[in-house]
């Protein structure tokens, strides 16, 4: 239509556009119009004919066909239908009809209806195959394991030939009907009705909610080329729990795997509050009315009383328990073994635990395959540490068994297989009642029971044969097994009267395993007679009458039984003397011989008889060559050499004893053969630092000789004691010491000297400590001479106490020490010198001093008492009493004649020519011995003239331009004022040089040659008159203030005693401090000397 | 010869429970005659005190044994899991006379003697590593065999009573583990509380 539709619209564009529309639209619905009519009149001629001929199959048998009736054809109207199938065939029907179901191909049917006829085309492949709707014959559910089980009826009989059948079954939950699966089962048509069964095992318990099943199905013939469809679903059934009113949680005590998931609910009539699982919350899901699960992934292995679930309503809580376990394991080392061959004992190791206990506990089950037996593993009630292990009968004339041990629990199974030959696994029981009995001293028969039935094959019996004090030795015996379970066996190769100590165990050949070791039994073999004669010795009594004869207890493997008693012979050429025996455990005779040659015999008898003699002779052979020696051991033993003899021709013997006892003395002896030239002695009986002797005595014809004796000890020691000293002697100088021995029982060892130490010190303080350690004010003397006893101690202090020390020592270390305190003697000789010497030396002294003093009175009166002017005699310095006792005020001189002292004018050298009017000549040479020292040029003696002085004072330009000589006089205090302040010194000398000058004259520095005035200056001071204010100042010569304090004039005191050596001492001014300085120095005496 | 009394013990109690269940508890009549097999204890008053003395001391730690062995949830929830609301448990009045508090005292041993037994049936099948548990289990259950001997002896001797009826808790066997654990428990926590009183009744 559409096609035509564009074939008339085509031409429709070539057309003005408007009008051209409006024309293609009338055109348009024209044809709509047309065509509907067409359609019309077909239809209804179609509907006045049977029309829509479908056919259906539910079989494949037969054919339903139905069609629609023509128009006005009532319902019971009766149609004709021909089909053409090769036998043209027609049928009077109503409106279906069942057909026979055609074959393959086109078929066309003829419908008539009256008069109209309608043909149809019918073929296979227009059929469809809806099947019958299957009808489910029974739903019944185990709501023990939640399986709900289906049944029904495939109906196979009606169809014609074997197909496969699909079948769907749908599972709802719920009264709202959720669809919880949707599976397809498939099945075959075999030409009959087939039950069919189908079950499900629900996830979630059937007790929770309802459950409803529907069934259909789709039958897949394939040689059916028509439509095939499912059947319609069968009617629903359902299954639910009829629940009492009680509120329960399902599944109730449900064994799962560990690790699966599980849904748990609870059917109630209450309200849930909430679930646990343990002690953990679980989420709820809400089912029909108040019923709730919940569902566990992934449960983790639960404790022996299982997993509880609880639901928890207002007061009170319902639940489950789940058990999470594992399957069994495979029983793990599977082994089976007989231990009698008429039980074979089969053991295995279950492996894994499975989680599970009591009932859900594994069981196991052992079958054997070719007896078909099976036996059952029961378990204790009272759970132990299990031993995996069942017992199966062994079957008569079978040795071969296949074994099956089956593993179960209800969560599975598991098993394990062993082919086991039991003749080549028998591990035998423990050997029981062992016996032991005599065969002779040396063999005894063991026998022993042994249960099982081995008369079929061979054992292996190992017996352990233990004798005291000696290695245990294994001896392997087979034997050929025995239906009464006795065995007997001899053991021989056994010592006499030993015990032995016997046990037995037992295996089989091949071998499998040794059985565990029977209890020991103790036997002691029967006696023998001794084997060899005691070991004897012999020893002559002091006074020599008697000979002592010794004799050592044979060893148990010679004596061969109890030695019961000793008999001792001596025998000579001529005669035999039997002497009395000699019981047991007595190891000495005494025999009383009347010459020297004799052999001695002893015998040593038990039970059984005698052993051989063992003789010695008496005879002792004198040697005068014998020196005694010394030895020292190696601790346990001390080695003995001497050198070859071929004369001794028999053994050697070494005998020892303790030195200290008295002889004769013997402690042990040994025999060494006569081609040996050392021996080691060794002995239980050795004892450090005692001391032994030891004797070797050497074997000739039938005599012993003395060869060697030492002295000596396995180990020496430190002394225990020290040597006890004591002060011989003392001097001032010396002290003399002696000493006694030590007892050797307390030497320990070979004394090997002395050791002397001394030292100063008292008794209460000196310790004498560290001897060792090399003190420096300690001496110490060796004394390795050990014969020396006494020490004499020279070059001592005298009556000084002196700590004195002394300690023997040994090859084995130093002893203890003794100390004493000795104090040296005074030396009196010495004190006299001491007080002798000093007093003599005053003497000398003194008269030396004396005899200098007298012949150097004289300068030493220079020195010390010098003359001193009196001043009386100088008219000059007369003042008026009444201006001196008046008014202080007044302190000029009155200028009188008067014959000076001398005056003593020192000039310094100077190149400015001396001013000849203060030249003055003293006429009196004071000291003419000294002054020829003083060069004439440079010592000016001058007079006293103020005049000129004063013309100097006013004139000092000229002084300076001119440096004529002046004046100066210096009190004996001021000596060091130049050195203050050299430069100034002129001035201040004018100053000072005011007031009165002294006697004494010293030389006249030029200011030109300060340096040198200062050199003078030094050297001038002598004495100073009295009278210069400048000078009489408080301060010290040597303080710059003294110079300083010319500004200040003062009057300290009376200017009338001028004529003193000494100053006036003014009164104490508080004000000048420094007073303390201005006294007399004796230094100046000899500064102030004649010569200066 | 313990796991025989334990599976015996309940046993007869059992089949004895049938013959008298939902049944009144007569008395024997005061001129029935009354004999025991052994004379009785001549201070059996005190040896009925030291029991229940004996039992009370224990009956706490029982318990708390029991409960714990059944894993979580019961440890914490004993009020919901373990409440002593026992049907059919017999009556105590403490201050009835001494035959009546006997008889009283006899219905209640019998009860829990029956109970215990069941219990320790169930443990052993359901714990049988709590060793622990079936022991005091198994003391107690011995003691109260001791008991019940005792008050029937005083009884007989004394008010000449030779047969009291009495009744049994429900048989366990057929229910499922979580029942068998919760009515244990709930068992266990009634006698703790009963004997108690009992105790402290003589």
């Amino acid at each position: 239509m559409m096609d035509i539709f564009l074939c008339l619209k085509q031409p429709s564009r070539m057309v003005d556009s408007k009008r051209m529309r409006m024309t293609s639209n009338f055109q348009w619905i024209l044809l709509t119009f047309l065509l509907l009519y067409l359609m019309n009149q077909v239809s209804s001629q179609k509907k006045r004919t049977p029309h829509d001929l479908k056919c259906v199959t539910n079989n494949l048998q037969v054919w339903d066909c139905s069609w629609r009736a023509p128009s006005g054809a009532g319902r019971g109207a009766a149609y004709e239908v021909c089909i053409e199938n090769g036998l043209h065939s027609c049928y009077r029907l109503e409106k279906n009809t069942k057909i026979p179901a055609l074959s393959p191909g086109d078929h066309e049917v003829t419908i008539n209806f009256g008069s109209s006829i309608s043909k149809f085309t019918l073929n296979e492949k227009d059929v469809s195959f809806i099947p019958d709707t299957p009808e489910i014959l029974n739903l019944s559910a185990d709501f023990s394991t939640s399986t709900l089980h289906l049944k029904w009826n495939d109906k196979g009989s009606v169809f014609p030939r074997h197909s496969n059948v699909i079948w769907e079954i749908k599972i709802l939950r719920k009264k709202n009907m959720e669809i919880v699966k949707i599976m397809t089962h498939n099945t075959t048509l075999n030409g009959k009705d087939t039950v069919h069964h189908w079950s499900w095992t629900s996830d979630m318990p059937l007790e929770c909610a309802t459950h409803y099943v529907g069934i259909r199905c789709y039958i897949d013939d394939p040689k059916f080329s028509g439509h095939k469809e499912w059947s319609n679903w069968s009617l629903l059934k359902n299954i639910s729990w009829s629940s009492d009113s009680q509120t329960k949680v399902f599944p109730q005590d449900k064994v799962i795997l560990v690790g699966s998931d599980i849904t748990v609910c609870c059917v109630t009539q209450e309200k849930v509050l909430l679930a646990l699982i343990g002690s953990t919350n679980c989420p709820l899901i809400h089912l029909d009315g108040e019923n709730v699960a919940i569902k566990i992934h992934n449960i983790s292995a639960s404790e022996s009383s299982g997993t509880n679930v609880v639901f928890s309503v207002e007061d009170n809580m319902f639940g489950t328990v789940i058990f999470a376990g594992y399957p069994p394991d495979i029983p793990q080392k599977l082994n089976c073994e007989t231990y009698d061959l008429k039980e074979i004992v089969c053991t295995w190791n279950p492996g894994r635990p499975t989680s599970l206990v009591g009932p859900r506990n594994t069981s196991y089950t052992l079958c054997e395959s070719f007896s078909g037996k099976c036996v059952r593993y029961k378990r204790a009630e009272v759970p132990t540490n299990e031993s995996y292990q069942l017992f199966f009968q062994m079957l008569s004339n079978q040795e071969i068994y296949n074994f099956t041990l089956n593993a179960r629990n209800p969560l599975g199974q598991s098993e394990s297989t062993l082919l086991v030959n039991v003749t080549e696994k028998v591990h035998p029981h423990t050997p029981t009642s062992v016996k032991v009995k005599d065969i002779n001293s040396t063999a005894v028969t063991l026998s022993w029971h042994l249960p099982g039935s081995f008369a079929k094959i061979k054992l292996l019996c190992q017996i352990e044969i233990n004798k005291t004090n000696s290695v245990h030795e294994l001896r392997n015996i087979t034997m050929k097994g025995v239906e009464n379970s006795s065995y007997l066996i001899a053991v021989d190769k056994l010592n006499p009267y030993t015990i032995y100590i016997f046990r037995i165990r037992c295996s089989t050949k091949p071998f499998w395993k040794w059985s565990k070791w029977s209890n020991e039994k103790q036997y002691l073999t029967t006696e023998a007679i001794p084997s060899k004669g005691p070991d004897t010795w012999r020893e002559w009594s002091s006074d020599g009458k008697n000979l002592i004869i010794y004799w050592k207890p044979l060893s148990i493997n010679e004596a061969n039984g109890k030695i019961l008693s000793y008999n001792v012979s001596c025998s000579s050429d001529e005669e035999t003397q039997s002497l009395s025996e000699i019981l047991d455990p007595q190891h000495k005779a005494e025999i009383q011989l009347d010459k020297n040659d004799y052999i001695i015999s002893v015998v040593a008898k038990n039970s059984v008889g005698s052993s051989p003699p063992s003789k010695i002779a008496s005879m002792e052979i004198p040697n005068d060559d014998l020196k005694i020696e010394q030895a020292v051991g190696m601790g346990n033993g001390i080695l003995l050499t001497w050198n070859y003899d071929p004369n001794m021709t028999c053994d050697y013997v070494i005998k020892w004893c303790n030195s200290s006892r008295s002889e004769p003395c013997l402690m042990d002896w040994k025999k060494v053969p006569s081609n040996s030239t050392e021996t080691v002695i060794e002995s239980d009986q050795f004892r450090p630092g005692v001391r032994y002797n030891f004797f070797l005595y050497g074997c000739r014809n039938q005599g012993y000789q003395l060869l060697r004796s030492i002295i000596g000890y396995v180990e020496e020691l430190a002394p225990t004691v020290a040597p006890n000293f004591t002060v011989e002697d003392t001097s001032a100088d010396s002290i003399l010491v002696r000493w006694e021995d030590i007892p050797v029982e307390e030497l320990r060892g070979f004394l090997r000297g002395y050791l002397f130490y001394f030292e100063k010190g008292e008794r209460d303080t000196s310790k004498m400590r560290g001897l060792e350690s090399g003190r420096s004010d300690i001496k110490v003397k060796n004394i390795t001479d050990i014969s020396q006893k006494t020490l004499r101690i020279v070059d001592l202090q005298g009556k000084t106490s002196y700590h004195l020390v002394l300690r023997a020592y040994t090859d084995g270390g130093m002893g203890p020490e003794k100390s004493m305190f000795v104090v040296t003697k005074e030396n009196s000789v010495g004190l006299i010198i001491a007080i002798l010497i000093p007093v003599a030396v005053a003497v000398i002294v003194g008269v030396v001093t004396s005899i200098l003093c007298y012949r150097k009175r004289e300068w030493i009166k220079e020195t010390f008492y010098p003359d001193i002017p009196n001043p009386e005699n100088c008219k000059a310095l007369q003042f008026q009493k009444s201006v001196c006792e008046g008014s202080s005020a007044l302190k000029t001189l009155e200028m009188n004649p008067c014959t000076p002292n001398n005056v003593e004018v020192l000039e310094t050298r100077s190149m400015v020519p001396k001013t000849e009017d203060t030249e003055i000549i003293s006429p009196v040479a004071e000291r003419p011995e000294d002054s020829s020292d003083v060069e004439p040029e440079n010592h000016v003696v001058v007079s006293y003239c103020p005049p000129v002085i004063e013309e100097e004072i006013a004139n000092p330009g000229a002084d300076e331009a001119g440096g004529a000589s002046q004046v100066i006089y210096i009190d004996i205090q001021s000596m060091y004022q130049p050195q203050a302040k050299p430069e100034e010194e002129p001035e201040n000398d004018l100053v000072g040089g005011a007031g009165y000058k002294p006697q004494m004259h010293l030389p006249v520095t030029s200011t030109v040659e300060d340096l040198a005035a200062e050199d003078d200056l030094d050297k001038t001071a002598g004495y100073r008159p009295q009278a210069n204010v400048n000078t009489w100042n408080l301060v010290s010569p040597d303080s710059p203030r003294s110079t300083d304090s010319n500004s200040e004039i003062v009057s300290f005191g009376s200017p009338c005693s001028t004529n003193s050596r000494q100053f006036l001492i003014p009164p104490k001014d508080e004000e000048s401090p420094k007073s303390s300085g201005g006294g007399w120095s004796f230094t100046n005496f000899f500064q102030n000397k004649p010569n200066d | 010869m313990k796991v025989l009394a334990a599976g015996v013990v309940p046993l007869l109690l059992v089949l004895h429970w049938k013959h008298g269940a939902g049944s009144p508890i007569p008395i024997t009549p005061v001129n029935a005659t009354c004999a025991t097999r052994h004379p009785c204890h001549s201070n059996l008053m005190n040896q009925i005190r030291n029991q229940l003395l004996q039992l009370n001391s224990s009956a706490n730690a029982l318990f708390i044994l029991y409960y714990t062995a059944q894993g979580e949830p019961f440890p914490n929830n004993l009020d919901k899991l373990c409440s002593p609301n026992v049907t059919d448990f017999p009556p105590f009045h403490a201050n009835g006379t001494e035959k009546a508090r006997l008889v009283e005292l006899y219905r209640i041993i019998a009860y829990l003697g029956a109970s215990l037994g069941n219990i320790t049936r169930d443990q052993k099948v359901l714990n049988p590593n709590a060793l622990s548990l079936h022991s005091k289990l198994n003391a107690t259950v011995d003691v109260m065999r001791g008991l019940l001997s005792n008050v029937l002896c005083r009884l007989c001797s004394k008010y000449h009573v030779a047969h009291v009826d009495v009744a049994y808790g429900p048989d366990t066997s057929g229910k499922d583990v979580f029942q068998k654990k919760k009515l244990g428990c709930q068992l266990l926590g009634k006698y703790k509380q009963v004997i108690a009183v009992v105790a402290q009744a003589f």
